[in-house]
C-alpha cells in the first residue's frame, strides 16, 4: 500500500488537482514551444545556410587577387582537416570563332566544382534546362547563350580561347556562385581548369583571380580559418555567405525574428507558470497548515514541495519534448514543401538545451517563490485564516520573475536592445495599468448592483478589482507579446518585399562612355524599358586620411575590404531615395567641395565629418573634407557607392564611365543581344538570377516565420486559458450563489460575458499600446525601420480580445448552468 | 497510553499538563493594535477535560491556538507537559505537536485527496509509526467507519468526516487533545453522537481534553469550564453551570 505522505507527493495525485494541471500544461507548452522553435530554427539555419552556401558554390571561398595561385599546401591543410576543396580561375579574355570575336569572362573550374549547389545547363538552345553537378570536361567549353549569336556559333562548333581550341558542348545558364560582381563585365564561358595553361592567356601579371572553395563541418571550417588567417596576404579575401550583403541581411533578419519569437514564447510560458503556481500555492495553504499542525516542520514542508516541483519539472520536460518532436517533424515537412526539395530533419540535441533551461528557470523563478513561501504559512491557519497573509511579498516574486525573464530573453537573443525594448513595453504597461486601476476604482465605486447585465458586469469588475487588474495585466502582457510579434513580422515582411520588389532592376549597364549615354537612353526608351538613374563612375583608391597614409591610420585588424581594391567613386546632386544622412549635411545646390561617405566604412576607417580623405585616381591625387555620412541599402541591389562627390566637385574632369540598371523580363532577354551588337563596349551584368534566388529565400523564410508565429499565438491562447481558469472556482461559486439567490440564467450569462469582454477590451488596449512602445524601440534598434502607428492592429486587437474573453467567460460558466446550484456549491466546498 | 512518552521530563508538578501564565496576545493591524487576549492565567491537570466558552470574537480560538503551540503569544508563557512551548522554535513546536498533541476542528480539515484510511495514517507516518495502516484501520473501526476506509472525504457525510477526524486525532496517542467547536458544523443528533464518541475515547485514552465550544451540553460534560470575555478568562463556577444546564 502506498503511504499517505508518498501519495500526497505523487505526480499522479497532483495531476488530479486543476492548478497542477495548469502548471504542467504551461510547462509542457513552454518546453514544447521553445524546443520546437529551437529545433526548427536550427534546422532552418542549416537548410538556409546550405541553400545559401550555393551562392559561393561552397561554404567558404578564398580569393587571391594578386595574380598568384593559392599555395597547394593550404588546400592540403584544408583536406587534412576533413574539408572538401575545389578550385577555379577567373579572367577576362577575347574569344574567337571564325571572324567573330568577343570579350568574355572565363570561369575555369576543376572537377570538384561546385561543392555546394548545381550548375544550370542546357544542351541546345531549345533543349530543356537541367541541373548538373560538375562543369565541362577537358577540351570542352560551355557558353552563355548570348554568345551563340555574338560569335555566330552553335553547339558542336569550336571556339578559340587564346591558343587553345575548345569544343562548345553546351550552354551555361547559371552557376551557383553567379555572384554580383562588378568586375564580371562580359558574357561568361565555363571551361576546365586543366585547359587554362594551354590557352597561354594567363601570364605573369595578367588580371586573374584564383579562387579556392571549401566545404565541410562548421568547426572544421573555423579551425582551418584560424590556421589560415595569419598566412593571408592583403590580396587574399576570405568570404563566407555571411559576407554576401543582400543575402546575409535577409538571413540575419530571419534569425533575429526567430530569436525574438523564441524569447516571447519564453515570456508567455513564464506568465502561465507564474499565474498557475501562485494559484496553486494559495490553494495549498490549508493543507500546509494542517500538515504543520500534525507536526511537520517548515523545513520538511519546504523539502516536500521542492520534491514535487522537481517532479513537475521532469514531467514538463518529458511532456514538452514529446509534444515538440512531432511538431518539429511537421514543420520540417512544411519547409520541404515550401522549398520544393527534400529536407532531412536534423535533430540538433544542443538546440534542446534552452528548452530544458526554460523549464528549470520557469519552475524555479516563477513557480518556486510562491511555493517556497508555503513554508511560512502559520499553523494557526487551521483555526482561521490569518491577517495579511494573502498578497504578501508578491512584489518579490515579480522582481525575481522579471530578472529571470529578462535574463532568459537576453540569453536567447543576446541582444540587450531586445531586452530593453521589452522592458520598456512592460513598464509602459504597468504605468497604464496603475492608472487604469485607479480609474476603475474611482469610477465604479458608486455603482450599485442589481438589474441589468451591464450593471452586474461593472459591479463584478469592481468587486473583483484585485483579480480583474491582475488578469488584465496578464492578458495585456500576453497580447503585448503576441502583438509585438505580429507587428515585427509584418514590418519585416513588408521591408523585405519593399527591398526587392517584383520590378527590381535586374540588369546593369557598365562602362557606358560619356558620349554613348544619350544613345543608350534612346535604346532603352524605344523598348519601353524603365531606366534607373545614370551614375558616373570613376575608379580610384583611398590613400590618405587627414594627410596620413591610410595603411598607417587604419589598423590591420579592422579588416577593411574597401582598402584592398579600387573604389567606384561617383558624383550626384540628389541623395538616392534609400540612402539616409546620419551625420553632416548633404551637398547644397552649387556646392563643389566635400565627399559623402558610407556609414559602415566611415566607422571602420574611424572617419568623421570634417576629416579629409585623399584619393589616387590614375595619376592624379585629390583631397576632400568629409561633409556627410550616409547609410546605404546594399541589399537593394541598385548601384550603390561608398564615396559620393558633388557635381562639378573634385571628380570633375576625371575619366568617368557611366553605370545604370534596369528591369528586364525574362522573355525580353533577346533585347540584350541587340544591345550587345549596338554597344559592343558596354558591359551588361545580368543579376536576374540572383534576385530570383533571394526572392525565393525570402519566401521560404516567410513561411517559416508564419509557422512559428502560429505556434506562439497558440501558446498565448493557452496562457489566457490558464489565467481564466485560475479564478474558475471563485467564479463558479459566485455563479452558483447568484443562481441560488434567483438570478436568471440569461442575466448571469450576459453579465459574465460583458464583464469578461470589458476585461478583454481593457487588456487589448493596454497590450496594443505596450506593443507599440516595444515595437517602436525594436524597430529603431534592431530592424532599423521607422516608427508609425499600426492602425490595422490597434483597432482589431482589443476587439478580438474582448470577443475571445467573453467566450472564455461563457465557457467558464458551463458547469454553473448545467448542474443544479446546490450540487455545484457542494462540489466546490 | 496513559502516561507521557518516556523521554518527557517528569517533575513532581507535572500533574499540571498545561499552564498559561500572564498570557497576552495582540495583532498588529498596521496603524492600530488589536488586543485579543489580556493577562490570561490558567492551569489544566493531566486527564482533565476542560471547555472554553464565550461569545464569537471573544478570543477562544486564539487561546486554543496558543495553548496548542500553533501560535506564540505576544506576552506570557505557555507550558505543555513541562516544556515552555511559547519559547520553542516553530519546528520544535511542530515536533512537540507530532508527539503529544491531537486536534479536532470544526471544519474537519481532512485532506480531500486522501481516503479516510490515509487521512488517519498521515500523523502516524509523520511520527514514524511502525505499522500506520493497521493502527489507522483499528481506530477507524473503533469510530464505526470500518467499512468506509477507502472513501474520500467528499464521499462522506459531515458526521462521518468528523469521526475520521477523531480517529486521526487519537492516532498518534496524544497526551493532550485540542478540539475547536467539534460539533459546530453538525446537526444536533449527529453532534450528540460525535460528543459521545469524543468523550468516550477521551476517557479510554486518559487524554487531557481542551475544547472550545458553543455547544452548552457538550461543555457541561467537561470537568471544568473557562469563560472568556473580551480577552479575559475566568473559571465558571461548576455548580452554577450545572444548575444552568440542568
Amino acid at each position: 500500500m502506498m503511504s499517505a505522505t508518498r501519495k500526497l507527493t505523487s505526480v499522479r495525485r497532483d495531476w488530479r488537482e486543476r492548478d497542477v494541471r495548469v502548471v504542467l500544461a504551461a510547462l509542457i507548452v513552454a518546453v514544447a514551444t521553445v524546443a520546437t522553435i529551437a529545433l526548427f530554427a536550427s534546422q532552418l539555419q542549416s537548410t538556409l545556410v546550405t541553400s545559401a552556401s550555393a551562392f559561393l558554390a561552397g561554404d567558404r571561398q578564398l580569393e587571391s587577387e594578386n595574380g598568384e595561385p593559392i599555395p597547394a599546401q593550404w588546400r592540403e591543410e584544408a583536406r587534412s582537416r576533413g574539408l572538401e576543396t575545389a578550385q577555379m580561375v577567373e579572367f577576362s579574355t577575347m574569344v574567337l570563332a571564325g571572324d567573330e570575336f568577343q570579350l568574355v569572362s572565363v570561369k575555369a573550374v576543376n572537377k570538384q566544382y561546385p561543392l555546394r549547389g548545381e550548375i544550370e545547363f542546357q544542351k541546345e538552345p531549345d533543349a530543356s534546362r537541367q541541373m548538373v553537378s560538375r562543369g565541362p570536361e577537358q577540351g570542352e567549353v560551355w557558353l552563355n547563350p548570348r554568345l551563340l549569336k555574338l560569335l555566330n556559333v552553335s553547339v558542336g562548333d569550336s571556339i578559340e580561347v587564346g591558343e587553345k581550341n575548345l569544343s562548345v558542348t553546351g550552354l551555361l545558364i547559371r552557376t551557383p556562385d553567379g555572384g554580383f560582381n562588378m568586375s564580371a563585365l562580359s558574357p561568361r564561358i565555363m571551361m576546365h581548369a586543366a585547359d587554362v595553361a594551354a590557352t597561354q592567356v594567363v601570364q605573369e601579371g595578367s588580371r586573374v583571380e584564383y579562387v579556392n572553395l571549401f566545404a565541410g563541418e562548421e568547426p572544421a571550417l573555423e579551425s582551418f580559418y584560424r590556421w589560415l588567417q595569419p598566412r593571408l596576404g592583403p590580396s587574399h579575401e576570405w568570404e563566407s555567405i555571411r559576407d554576401g550583403q543582400a543575402l546575409s541581411d535577409s538571413l540575419e533578419r530571419a534569425e533575429r525574428f526567430l530569436l525574438l519569437g523564441g524569447s516571447l514564447a519564453v515570456l508567455l510560458a513564464a506568465v502561465a507558470v507564474a499565474v498557475a503556481s501562485r494559484q496553486y500555492a494559495l490553494n495549498q495553504r490549508d493543507t500546509v497548515a494542517l500538515l504543520k499542525t500534525l507536526g511537520l516542520g517548515s523545513r520538511s514542508i519546504g523539502r516536500l514541495y521542492l520534491g514535487r516541483l522537481s517532479l513537475w519539472g521532469l514531467a514538463g520536460m518529458v511532456g514538452g519534448l514529446l509534444v515538440s518532436l512531432p511538431l518539429f517533424w511537421l514543420l520540417t515537412q512544411l519547409m520541404a514543401q515550401a522549398l520544393d526539395q527534400p529536407v532531412e530533419p536534423r535533430l540538433d540535441v544542443m538546440a534542446l538545451t534552452p528548452a530544458l533551461l526554460t523549464a528549470l528557470v520557469s519552475l524555479f523563478a516563477f513557480a518556486y517563490p510562491p511555493i517556497r513561501r508555503l513554508r511560512d504559512v502559520p499553523a494557526m491557519r487551521v483555526l482561521r485564516s490569518q491577517p495579511g497573509e494573502a498578497g504578501e511579498k508578491a512584489w518579490l516574486d515579480v522582481v525575481i520573475a522579471a530578472v529571470a525573464v529578462f535574463g532568459l530573453v537576453w540569453l536567447y537573443a543576446r541582444e540587450i536592445s531586445l531586452v530593453l525594448s521589452l522592458l520598456g513595453g512592460m513598464i509602459a504597461l504597468i504605468a497604464v495599468l496603475v492608472l487604469l486601476g485607479w480609474c476603475l476604482v474611482s469610477s465604479l465605486k458608486h455603482m450599485s448592483g442589481g438589474g441589468s447585465a451591464w450593471r452586474l458586469a461593472l459591479v463584478g469588475l469592481y468587486r473583483h478589482r484585485r483579480a480583474s487588474l491582475s488578469q488584465i495585466a496578464v492578458f495585456a502582457m500576453t497580447l503585448m507579446l503576441a502583438t509585438t510579434l505580429i507587428l515585427v513580422r509584418s514590418s519585416l515582411l513588408a521591408d523585405w518585399q519593399a527591398q526587392l520588389p517584383e520590378d527590381t532592376p535586374n540588369h546593369f549597364l557598365i562602362n557606358i562612355a560619356p558620349d554613348a549615354v544619350p544613345e543608350v537612353e534612346g535604346f532603352l526608351k524605344a523598348r519601353d524599358l524603365p531606366l534607373d538613374t545614370l551614375y558616373p563612375m570613376v575608379r580610384g583608391r583611398l590613400t590618405q586620411i587627414n594627410g596620413e597614409p591610410v595603411r598607417e591610420v587604419v589598423s590591420k585588424e579592422s579588416d577593411v575590404g574597401a582598402l584592398n581594391r579600387e573604389l567606384n567613386l561617383t558624383w550626384m546632386s540628389d541623395l538616392p531615395e534609400d540612402n539616409r544622412i546620419v551625420a553632416g549635411e548633404w551637398f547644397d545646390p552649387g556646392q563643389t567641395e566635400g565627399v559623402s561617405v558610407e556609414s559602415e566604412l566611415a566607422e571602420k576607417l574611424g572617419v568623421d565629418v570634417g576629416d579629409s580623405l585623399g584619393f589616387t585616381i590614375g595619376s592624379d591625387t585629390i583631397s576632400e573634407p568629409v561633409t556627410s555620412i550616409r547609410t546605404v541599402q546594399w541589399s537593394s541591389l541598385k548601384p550603390n557607392f561608398y564615396m559620393a562627390f558633388p557635381p562639378g566637385g573634385a571628380l570633375d574632369g576625371m575619366p568617368a564611365t557611366w553605370i545604370t540598371s534596369f528591369y528586364l523580363e525574362s522573355d525580353e532577354k533577346s533585347d540584350l543581344n541587340e544591345f550587345a551588337r549596338q554597344f559592343p563596349t558596354i558591359s551588361v551584368l545580368e543579376i536576374d538570377h540572383i534576385i530570383e534566388r533571394i526572392q525565393d529565400i525570402v519566401r521560404q523564410v516567410t513561411q517559416a516565420i508564419e509557422a512559428i508565429l502560429a505556434l506562439i499565438l497558440a501558446a498565448a491562447v493557452v496562457v489566457m486559458a490558464a489565467v481564466v481558469s485560475a479564478t474558475l472556482q471563485d467564479r463558479q461559486r459566485e455563479g452558483a450563489l447568484l443562481r441560488t439567490l434567483g438570478g436568471r440564467q440569461s442575466l448571469l450569462v450576459r453579465s459574465t460575458m460583458l464583464e469578461f469582454a470589458l476585461l478583454g477590451l481593457f487588456a487589448g488596449i493596454l497590450g496594443v499600446v505596450a506593443a507599440e512602445v516595444a515595437v517602436w524601440a525594436l524597430q529603431y534598434r534592431m530592424f532599423e525601420g521607422e516608427f508609425r502607428w499600426h492602425w490595422q492592429i490597434v483597432v482589431p486587437i482589443p476587439l478580438i480580445s474582448a470577443v475571445v474573453l467573453a467566450f472564455l467567460g461563457r465557457w467558464q460558466l458551463r458547469p454553473v448552468l448545467s448542474v443544479s446550484p446546490m450540487l455545484l456549491l457542494r462540489r466546490l466546498e | 497510553m496513559n502516561q507521557a512518552s518516556p523521554e518527557s521530563q517528569f517533575s513532581p508538578q507535572s500533574i499540571v499538563m498545561l499552564r498559561a501564565s500572564n498570557l497576552s496576545h495582540r495583532v498588529d493591524l498596521g496603524n492600530d493594535t488589536l488586543t485579543i487576549l489580556q493577562g490570561v492565567n490558567l492551569e489544566i491537570k493531566r486527564s482533565e477535560s476542560v471547555a472554553i466558552v464565550g461569545r464569537s470574537g471573544s478570543g477562544k480560538t486564539t487561546l486554543l491556538g496558543l495553548l496548542a503551540g500553533l501560535d506564540v503569544p505576544t506576552e506570557g508563557v505557555v507550558e505543555l507537559d513541562g516544556a515552555r512551548i511559547s519559547e520553542l522554535s516553530e519546528d520544535d513546536r511542530a515536533r512537540m505537536r507530532a508527539q503529544r498533541v491531537g486536534f479536532i476542528f470544526q471544519s474537519f480539515q481532512l485532506l480531500p485527496a486522501l481516503t479516510a484510511l490515509e487521512n488517519v495514517m498521515l500523523p502516524l507516518e509523520l511520527g514514524d509509526h511502525k505499522a500506520p495502516g493497521a493502527k489507522a484501520r483499528e481506530l477507524l473501526e473503533r469510530v464505526g467507519l470500518g467499512d468506509r476506509l477507502r472513501h474520500t472525504p467528499r464521499q462522506l457525510s459531515g458526521g462521518e468526516q468528523q469521526r475520521v477526524a477523531i480517529a486521526r486525532a487519537f492516532a498518534a496517542d496524544p497526551i493532550v487533545l485540542f478540539a475547536d467547536e467539534p460539533t459546530g458544523n453538525l446537526d444536533n443528533q449527529t453532534g450528540e453522537t460525535i460528543s459521545d464518541l469524543l468523550m468516550a475515547l477521551n476517557r479510554e485514552q486518559g487524554t487531557t481534553l481542551v475544547m472550545v465550544t458553543h455547544d452548552e451540553p457538550l461543555a457541561a460534560r467537561c470537568q471544568r469550564q473557562f469563560n472568556i470575555d473580551a480577552g479575559r478568562v475566568s473559571e465558571a463556577d461548576q455548580a452554577a453551570v450545572e444548575e444552568l444546564t440542568r
